[in-house]
């Protein structure tokens, strides 16, 4: 084996250990820290300077260059006000899945490769399955279910994984990623994992959408009884099946079962059972196709959240959208999440939830 | 592993004199200092006596002493003294120039030697400038400034402005934390108006420091509340640290001439072994003794990345600074660096090694040998910021 891989290198468990994997298989491997946000926000300093040195550890540990990409600029753009725009539309957006498309797939990759490199890498939990008879590579979920990162990854085309690296794709667990980081003396062994959006995850989406978008007063209504309940400061604050938050003053638990951001209101309901928090059926727009063609009409998996379950569903594609019929209904996804197609092990694509139909 | 610390000018060890001298006040002695019964009056005492004790080390007068929570503060309270422009030299301490940027600075350039140009300083007082502010020396390349002369330039500054009948008032500041224990902070020979000291550079306690100022000077209080320190800094007194301070000042001050002496002869040894064991290597700051602080080297190694040299180090238990810590998190080359006209190729492979009074020839003869290895290593390794 040979040639120049591009590893992204975050300052984590995961990359630190693609990168040192990649060396002992012989390739010429430079580290990329990309740099996609450094802004400090209200009660939350934000931590890259202090991922940028464990990114250094590994470097230097490896004994491979390491590069800081600024891409804050396309992060903003394509992620950040994507979200945002989102959330003030009403939608549960997914960052995570944005980014993989437009900047460790988009600009990294293509970067990469202009600076002359064979591969691109990065620390992801997935599979790449050589192509079947005249076709594209394959994307598949990674020996390791539990950290499967698949759900992320279905708007990244399958010509981009013709030059990409997943050396984690064949270990069985988290720990041991952990054990075989502490193997190579790489400090970050014990660092704690940051699931979640980078700078979302420890400062609470709360405080990033307010520091985006303007408070709004408006009505906590009963979902059963129309009932006004109290008062929230914003419906884009707020998701389907989320309980912490609403401030109504005592009384039983309730859940948010839907927002309308147009007239600013909560649906709120104290039934778990709510026909609002259910659905069996979907419809997704935005669609894409990993091999780029639509798979047959039929029975697959699906997965409305990152390692949820696999769910059974009916995939019905037409001209305009997709629909996905579940044999069993399903906890409600909010317009907005991603849901995503496998035919087995094998990740198809995906859509973004644009509607369910209420009920089970 | 064998461990070897290099970074005495960014944080010092803390004494057993020193720790000893402050146990009592935390727990048994707990009292404030300005409550009302005979046991507070015991707190209050040793607070009052550890400012005369530093009074007496610099030279001055306990009741132009006020003890600040550190270096950092104490430069603000300086600044707050004054409303009109301020200059300052080009090296300050980040505390130095984000006061002096909030007042109009003018900021004067340093030749190559870190030393700051007093032709320039001289046209950047004239008429209305209100305060001068200049370390006595330089945490990162170790100049000493020419603080008398500076001080001489202030006092013609003054008399120009009495003949001419303006009474813009002119003062003379010095952030002096880097220098004391090593050079004299005697206010008096050096001819300022105000001067701050930092504990925790002194094997004292972090988060302790002192403004002195002169009689003429009028101090502002930044920190409003019940009124201590003369209403200039409010806020229940930390009496250990102030106590931990004075032994630390007092020690420090006893052993300035020998360890003085024995840093340079360090410094010396590093200098003369890391230019064999690395030829290309480039020293910064003065090259006469007396110009610069005895035990600290400034050294730079092109083509090298001083964040990856730091932690390659590490690796092998040598801790050493890059210098300004707060430049190195933004890989922007440290304000310093591009003052004294160091290249930027040169500037980002530098390591500050500071030594002190744990520093032993043994360990020199160890960090030597390592950095020495890891600079080899790295040579080459790039570590490039790219805009995507």
């Amino acid at each position: 084996m040979g040639g120049v891989v591009f590893v992204g290198v975050s300052g984590g468990v995961d990359s630190a250990l693609a990168a040192a994997l990649l060396v002992e298989q012989g390739y010429e491997v430079v580290a990329v820290y990309m740099r996609n946000w450094s802004r400090d926000l209200p009660g939350f300093a934000c931590p890259w300077a202090e991922d940028l040195a464990d990114a250094e550890r590994v470097a230097v540990s490896l004994g491979i260059d390491l590069e800081v990409w600024d891409c804050e600029e396309d992060y903003q753009r394509t992620v950040v006000d994507y979200v945002v725009d989102a959330y003030a539309r009403g939608y549960t957006p997914n960052p995570d899945v944005m980014c993989n498309q437009t900047i460790k797939f988009g600009t990294f990759a293509q970067m990469a490769f202009s600076r002359g490199a064979d591969y691109v890498s990065t620390g992801h939990y997935a599979r790449i399955l050589p192509p079947e008879a005249g076709g594209a590579p394959r994307l598949a979920r990674a020996a390791c279910e539990r950290k499967d990162q698949t759900y992320f990854l279905w708007r990244v085309g399958a010509e981009a994984f013709e030059r990409v690296l997943f050396p984690l794709q064949d270990i069985p667990t988290k720990e041991e990623v952990r054990a075989l980081c502490a193997e190579r003396g790489l400090e970050v062994a014990n660092k704690p994992d940051s699931d979640g959006i980078c700078f979302v995850g420890p400062v609470g989406l709360r405080t990033f959408l307010l520091d985006a978008l303007e408070r709004r007063a408006g009505d906590v209504v009963e979902w059963e009884t129309g009932a006004v309940l109290g008062k929230h400061d914003g419906a884009f604050l707020f998701t389907i099946g989320q309980r912490r938050g609403l401030n109504l003053g005592g009384g039983p638990a309730r859940y948010v079962v839907a927002t309308d951001c147009e007239r600013n209101v909560v649906y709120v309901s104290a039934d778990r059972d709510c026909p609002a928090l259910w659905t069996d059926t979907l419809t997704l727009e935005d669609v894409r196709w990993i091999s780029g063609e639509p798979p047959a009409l039929g029975a697959y998996v699906v997965r409305t959240r990152h390692t949820g379950p696999l769910r059974e569903a009916q995939l019905e594609v037409g001209a305009e959208q997709v629909t996905l019929r579940f044999v069993e209904p399903v906890p409600a996804v909010a317009p907005g999440q991603s849901a995503v197609v496998y035919d087995g092990i094998v990740c198809l694509g995906g859509g973004i939830v644009a509607r369910r139909d209420v009920g089970r | 592993m064998k461990s070897v610390y290099l970074d005495y000018a960014a944080a010092t060890p803390m004494t057993t004199q020193v720790l000893d001298a402050m146990a009592p006040y935390w727990s048994e002695q707990f009292y404030n200092p300005s409550a009302p019964y005979a046991p507070a009056r015991t707190a209050r005492r040793a607070f009052e006596d550890a400012r005369a004790r530093l009074a007496h080390a610099i030279g001055a007068r306990p009741g132009n002493v006020t003890l600040t929570a550190g270096a950092t503060e104490a430069n603000n309270l300086a600044f707050a003294s004054v409303a009109g422009p301020v200059v300052v030299s080009a090296i300050e301490h980040e505390s130095v120039l984000a006061c002096a940027e909030a007042h109009g600075a003018r900021v004067v350039n340093v030749a190559k030697d870190g030393i700051v140009d007093l032709v320039a300083l001289r046209e950047a007082v004239a008429g209305d400038a209100e305060l001068v502010s200049v370390s006595l020396a330089n945490g990162e390349i170790g100049t000493i400034q020419p603080l008398r002369a500076i001080g001489d330039i202030v006092r013609e500054e003054r008399m120009r402005r009495l003949e001419r009948a303006n009474p813009t008032p002119l003062f003379l500041h010095t952030d002096a934390s880097q220098a004391a224990g090593h050079i004299s902070v005697n206010v008096s020979s050096l001819g300022v108006d105000m001067m701050t000291l930092s504990a925790a550079k002194l094997y004292g306690p972090k988060q302790v420091g002192l403004l002195w100022h002169a009689d003429g000077v009028e101090l502002r209080p930044l920190v409003l509340g019940g009124g201590q320190e003369g209403g200039l800094r409010s806020g229940t007194e930390n009496v250990a640290g102030a106590v931990g301070f004075a032994i630390a000042l007092e020690q420090a001050e006893a052993l300035r001439p020998a360890e003085s002496r024995r840093l340079r002869k360090l410094a010396a040894l590093v200098r003369m072994e890391l230019r064999k064991a690395v030829p290309y290597v480039v020293f910064s700051g003065p090259s006469q003794d007396a110009r610069r602080l005895p035990g600290l080297v400034h050294a730079s190694f092109p083509g090298v990345e001083a964040r990856r040299l730091v932690i390659a180090l590490e690796r092998k238990g040598v801790y050493v600074g890059t210098g300004s810590a707060c430049a190195a998190s933004r890989m922007r080359v440290s304000h310093v660096l591009k003052a004294i006209g160091l290249s930027e190729d040169v500037a980002q492979g530098s390591l500050r090694i500071s030594m002190g009074r744990l520093t032993t020839n043994e360990d020199i003869a160890y960090a030597i040998q390592i950095i020495a290895k890891s600079v080899e290593e790295e040579r080459g390794r790039s570590h490039r910021e790219v805009r995507a």
